[in-house]
């Protein structure tokens, strides 16, 4: 059964619809890529999911329950993760941005550490435990950013352009990050423009533009979609 | 009947000047962003200004207002270069406590200078009335409601069909948008300053000659004016006028009818009444209401 | 500051408050370390919510519910103090509610002119509502001095009072910032859409925050009406005694931080007290004139208090590396 359901999301901004009747399905354990040119509405769908923005119409089912209803904060505890495209680190060190999240699920703060420095192991930023997020690279708090989300223990974590602004050798070591944490059991949506990163990580694809859901398949099948092709490089493709 | 015909009057009549006061407040809250807690500092000087030019040089205060509003637009500048403009970058909580800054530095300097008495202004028609249809209609009343309402026009057509007036408007909208447009945003925030700091001083002169001052009175006004804002929604003129009358005549039934002391005990009420069931006020294009915190 | 740096500097300095009475007959002496620490426990409990970034001015509500509440429980209906104490706790609770439920979400200037607004209306209560209150005259509380009426001859149990309710305060605002409430108080004063979607539910946590404040900031309010047994609407609902002047400590000594409210209660109390008594009588006002210019500079040059100008020097301890910045350009 899928994990994620979400059926027939529209979005309107006074008289714009940023997002129109998209329906998708997420299985447990996918890494699944979200892609489309600038203003497609890819955002909008990550913050209608995470309860950020508020509804016009659809429904998001997570684990067999609807959490269509739910406050932004009740989305996280029931298992839906996020990072923001820009870093929004807190005003702490990083082992107490990691904490944060933790501590809203235990009151014990000694436990929150644990689970804080475990997180910041695995993302490999545990010399940085005591630094302020404001003096590090970008690089480095994007990596903040999602040891952040991991602590909130998601089920499915929504990835925003994790590796835009990162030079290629901050890409590399980045990019492998995204499987292994789909290693340790959680699904991953991720938004992201840099296609090689996107193609050689995600196992399917989805493809938005002007805020409809245009094509889903694997990076392969996707490339060589015509409604693709026209929507990034605007060329004519007749039955689209 | 007569009695409620009578305190709807007067309501209108002082919600007029309140509309005045509210008017110089949205347009430097929606131009500069900052909630300037001296915003009521400003009609106390504008009012002891009056006071005192009527003192000394018995200058009648509907005269008294061609200086005191040129004076209050420079002050308005004067205090955006030096307060305002420094800290524009900085928190919401350093704003706070700056603008406070100010406001408790006014009010005790005007103390200092001026000591705590009420203050008021003797005119030949101060106590002077009409009488229409059995609803007495005070003077001054009526003439701080009409100049208020010609002041308001004169602004919502500046706004309207000026390059200048438009450019502020521009800026309320959105203003990296504004920016991008080639609108210099840093010099409106200057001239917005300096107008709305005109026009809320016009308010406080149109006071004068019905009211007193003393070195707090602009507490209440900074309480008002924010409620007005509010509650007619945040870049629209035509709300501000409207809500300014409401609140008048709210006041004025609440004072008559209940107590006079519970002035802010009434502004208090609709200030979170409106927040909650309404945050981008009556009128409000919807700007607003993310600036207050509530979508 | 580690935790034994703080308890070698802290044990000493408490022994020695604890023998000043002793050593100091001086009323004068007395009254103003009496003073200072109200105002420590009073800036303490202040900057719980502003922790989590809520800016009160209203705060003078609280106390004024709190010291009226139970100096009519005592004098009209001859309830003791201590007990009066209690209910002015829950008593102020409830203003507090009255006054947290709506404005919640009212993001940062909103908030502080509401709560400003809320103690006005109390106060012009008090004055008008003379049946409870006796309105403007406000109410005296008889000198008979007991244990049980909190009342007491000579100044060193009040002394010790302050002193432990100082110390108390300012230790529970200390294990409140490093509770899962503070973490959660202090993501939501960073970013507050951040830490929701991280799970953190923040309209509770600044709930509580100020639940924890207008309570504690009540019973102060009890303390303090009766060291000075005259209870009076103007004074006690005063915006520059009490809403301004615990703020103004905080900020001068750090907001949303444990040692900001003892460094600016220490500092502003006795120039507080110095203005009052010798420029305030020299010429009204003066002394507040000197308040504005003190906290237009505190937010021109030291913005985050006195405290980030000692950081520096306290927090140099090992494990907190210098990262150095790279020359990345940030994506947008």
């Amino acid at each position: 059964m899928a994990l994620l359901q979400v059926k027939n999301l529209t979005k309107k901004f006074g008289g714009l619809t940023a997002v129109k009747d998209v329906s998708f399905d997420v299985a447990p354990g996918e890494i699944v890529g979200l892609i489309g040119p600038n203003g497609a509405g890819k955002t909008t769908v990550f913050n209608w999911m995470t309860g950020i923005i508020p509804k016009d119409d659809g429904h998001i089912i997570l684990d067999g329950r609807e959490i269509t209803g739910l406050p932004a904060y009740r989305r996280s505890l029931v298992g839906i993760g996020r990072t923001f495209q820009v870093v929004r680190p807190f005003e702490m060190t990083v082992l107490e941005n990691v904490m944060a999240p933790a501590l809203a699920r235990t009151k014990n703060t000694t436990h929150a550490r644990q689970k804080a420095s475990a997180v910041l192991a695995m993302m490999g930023l545990d010399d940085l435990a005591h630094a302020a997020p404001g003096s590090l690279t970008l690089a480095q708090r994007k990596r903040i950013e999602v040891a952040r989300a991991l602590a909130t223990n998601p089920k499915l974590l929504l990835l925003d352009e994790v590796l835009a602004g990162l030079n290629p050798t901050e890409v590399a070591q980045n990019l492998p990050l995204i499987r292994q944490v789909r290693d340790r059991g959680v699904t991953i949506i991720f938004i992201e423009h840099l296609m090689d990163a996107m193609m050689s990580v995600s196992e399917r694809v989805l493809v938005m533009d002007q805020g409809a859901l245009i094509a889903t398949g694997t990076p392969a099948e996707v490339t060589n979609d015509e409604c693709v092709i026209k929507a990034y490089l605007g060329e004519e493709a007749p039955q689209c | 009947m007569d009695l409620y015909i009578q305190v709807l009057v007067s309501g209108l009549l002082l919600g007029g000047v309140y509309a005045l006061i509210s008017v110089g407040l949205n347009l430097i809250f929606g131009v500069v962003r900052i909630i300037n807690f001296a915003h009521g500092e400003m009609v106390m000087i504008a009012m002891y200004l009056t006071f005192w030019l009527h003192h000394f040089s018995k200058l009648d205060p509907y005269v008294s207002a061609i200086v005191i509003m040129p004076v209050m637009f420079i002050f308005g500048i004067v205090f955006q270069r030096i307060v305002v403009q420094p800290i524009l970058a900085t928190s919401a909580t350093m704003k706070i406590f700056a603008t406070v800054g100010v406001s408790l530095l006014l009010q005790n300097l005007a103390l200092i200078a001026w000591k705590g008495d009420f203050r008021t202004v003797q005119t030949s028609y101060s106590m002077s009335s009409l009488e229409v249809f059995d609803i007495i209609v005070s003077i001054p009343r009526l003439v701080a409601f009409s100049a208020a309402l010609l002041s308001i026009i004169v602004l919502y057509y500046f706004l309207k069909y000026t390059y200048v007036g438009k450019a502020l408007r521009a800026i309320v909208e959105d203003h990296a948008v504004a920016r991008l447009m080639g609108v210099n945003v840093e010099k409106h925030y200057i001239l917005a300053f300096g107008m709305g700091t005109m026009f809320t001083a016009l308010g406080g002169v149109l006071l004068m000659p019905f009211s007193s001052v003393y070195p707090t009175v602009g507490v209440t006004f900074t309480l008002l004016a924010f409620v007005v804002v509010v509650l007619g929604g945040l870049g629209s003129m035509s709300g501000t006028f409207f809500a300014g009358l409401f609140i008048g005549v709210v006041e004025s039934i609440g004072g008559t009818f209940v107590s006079p002391a519970l002035k802010e005990a009434i502004y208090f009420a609709i200030f979170v009444l409106v927040l909650l069931v309404r945050p981008q006020g009556l009128f409000g294009k919807g700007k607003g209401s993310e600036e207050v915190g509530l979508k | 500051m580690k935790p034994n740096l703080r308890y070698w500097l802290g044990a000493p300095a408490f022994l020695i408050l604890l023998l000043i009475p002793w050593f100091f007959q001086s009323t004068f002496v007395l009254h103003m370390h009496t003073l200072i620490f109200f105002y420590i426990a009073l800036t303490a409990v202040w900057n719980i919510p502003a922790f989590g970034g809520k800016l009160s001015l209203g705060h003078a509500a609280f106390f004024g519910i709190g010291a009226y509440t139970a100096t009519i429980l005592y004098v009209k209906y001859g309830i003791t103090p201590w007990l009066g104490l209690l209910a002015a706790l829950v008593v102020s609770m409830l203003g507090g509610l009255v006054m947290t439920l709506p404005l919640i979400r009212l993001r940062g200037p909103f908030f502080t002119l509401a709560s400003i607004a809320f103690a006005e209306v109390l106060r012009m209560i008090a004055i008008d509502w003379r049946s409870l209150t006796n309105g403007s005259v406000g109410i005296n509380i008889p000198f008979k001095p007991a244990w049980i009426n909190m009342t007491f001859q000579g100044g060193k149990p009040f002394y010790y009072m302050s002193l432990i309710l100082a110390v108390g305060i300012v230790w529970l605002t200390y294990r409140l910032k490093n509770s899962a409430l503070g973490f959660h108080l202090r993501a939501a004063a960073s970013d507050e859409e951040a830490a929701q979607a991280l799970g953190i539910n923040t309209s509770r946590a600044h709930f509580i925050a100020l639940m924890w404040s207008s309570g504690l900031t009540g019973a102060i309010g009890v303390f303090y009406v009766f060291y000075i047994y005259v209870l009076e609407p103007h004074t006690i609902f005063s915006l520059d005694l009490f809403s301004l002047q615990p703020a103004l400590n905080g900020i001068i000594g750090g907001m949303g931080t444990i040692s900001g409210p003892v460094i600016g209660a220490i500092l502003m109390t006795p120039l507080g007290e110095f203005l009052r008594f010798y420029l305030g009588t020299i010429q009204q006002g003066l002394n507040y004139v000197v308040y504005g210019l003190v906290l237009i500079a505190t937010v021109k040059f030291i913005p985050g208090g006195i405290v980030s100008l000692l950081t520096p020097i306290i927090k140099r301890t090992p494990g907190r590396k210098k990262i150095p910045l790279s020359g990345q350009v940030e994506a947008r």
